[in-house]
């Protein structure tokens, strides 16, 4: 009887064990399949922040913009990063163009947050199109900056600039 | 005893919390005259100045200045095109306080959140953007004594700069 119950865990581990080795293997091998195409530019030029209708401080709008520059330019991932204006793209051939909009901005509390640890958080949504010189959408991709625990409100900028450079990283 | 401790340390942080703001303020206060310097945080913008540095914004000769412990940044008053105004609530002391409010996460039944209630401070928030001489576009952001960035912006008006605020960003900065 003993024998038959080990033999039965046996045979449910040796079946449990390649089930769970293929059930890793399936999302890895769909996420390969996902993982779009790396584009190529030698230098990105970055526009103001775009508001449209929605209501945002003019302090997030441009901290935004600034910290965007110094965070492509940190990274490295284009060999020159240019400011919107500059006249030096001009003579750039392969120059993409990063365009940001505002779609949802709700400004919370640091108090807030920092009396209720769930409440009074910051949040910024946007979607960010990289074009190309002749105007072709290269891509576009909705992303959202958070302020959720400690911090400035204003550190919402941070936060969005940090993962918009992610994302130029991870298509470039 | 153990409670006896922790209440001492909850009142001295509270202590210290309490007079920080009055330092913060005395800072900013003595400096409203027309050429006196104007205590500011620079939050970011400026070519190598660092962020969260403190130091003096000035209008003189035809430049605005801002100048560090270390480092001085100009940017030229006919540069500058636009000037948004707003206000934000934001923990007082910097460096210290930051420090204080850290050490106060360890106090018993989360009472170091007392602290997050007193060390309040709402401050004026400045933007400026200009452009550089190859017309790229630049903005700068500093944190001011509640009630002198709409003095600064005058000053920087009267300088030269042009001032392109919509109307509804005027409406916020006169409230």
């Amino acid at each position: 009887m003993k024998l038959n119950r080990g033999l039965t865990i046996c045979g449910f581990l040796a079946m449990l064990i390649p089930a769970l080795a293929l059930g890793q293997q399936a999302p890895s091998q769909a996420a390969s399949k996902a993982k779009p195409q790396k584009l190529s530019a030698s230098a990105i030029q970055i526009e103001p922040i775009e508001a449209g209708d929605i209501s945002i401080p003019a302090e997030f709008r441009y901290a935004i913009y600034e910290r965007l520059v110094a965070r492509v330019r940190k990274d490295g991932t284009f060999q020159k990063v240019f400011r919107s204006g500059d006249h030096e793209a001009a003579n750039i051939p392969d120059l993409v163009t990063l365009r940001t909009t505002v779609g949802k901005f709700k400004e919370g509390s640091q108090l807030r947050r920092e009396l209720t640890t769930v409440t009074g958080g910051t949040r910024v949504d946007v979607t960010s199109t990289v074009a190309a010189r002749d105007g072709h959408v290269l891509f576009e991709s909705d992303l959202s900056g958070k302020v959720r625990f400690f911090g400035e409100n204003l550190g919402v900028t941070n936060d969005l600039a940090k993962r918009i450079a992610k994302l130029l990283q991870q298509r470039f | 005893m153990r409670y006896l401790i922790a209440s001492a340390i909850i009142v001295l942080i509270i202590a210290g919390g309490l007079t920080l703001p009055a330092q913060t303020l005395a800072a900013g206060s003595g400096t409203t005259g027309a050429a006196a310097p104007l205590m500011v945080r620079h939050i970011i913008g400026l070519e190598n100045i660092s962020s969260q540095m403190s130091g003096n914004l000035t209008v003189q000769n035809g430049a605005m200045q801002f100048s560090g412990s270390k480092s001085v940044a100009k940017v030229p008053v006919i540069s500058i095109d636009g000037i948004f105004v707003g206000t934000e609530t934001t923990q007082s002391g910097g460096k210290v306080g930051k420090v204080m409010k850290t050490a106060a996460m360890a106090a018993p039944y989360e009472s170091g959140k007392v602290l997050s209630l007193l060390m309040r401070t709402k401050v004026d928030i400045l933007t400026i953007s200009y452009r550089d001489t190859g017309g790229a576009m630049h903005a700068a952001i500093f944190a001011l004594p509640i009630g002198q960035a709409t003095d600064m912006r005058t000053k920087l008006v009267a300088a030269g700069a042009r001032e392109g605020a919509t109307p509804e960003l005027k409406e916020r900065a006169q409230q």
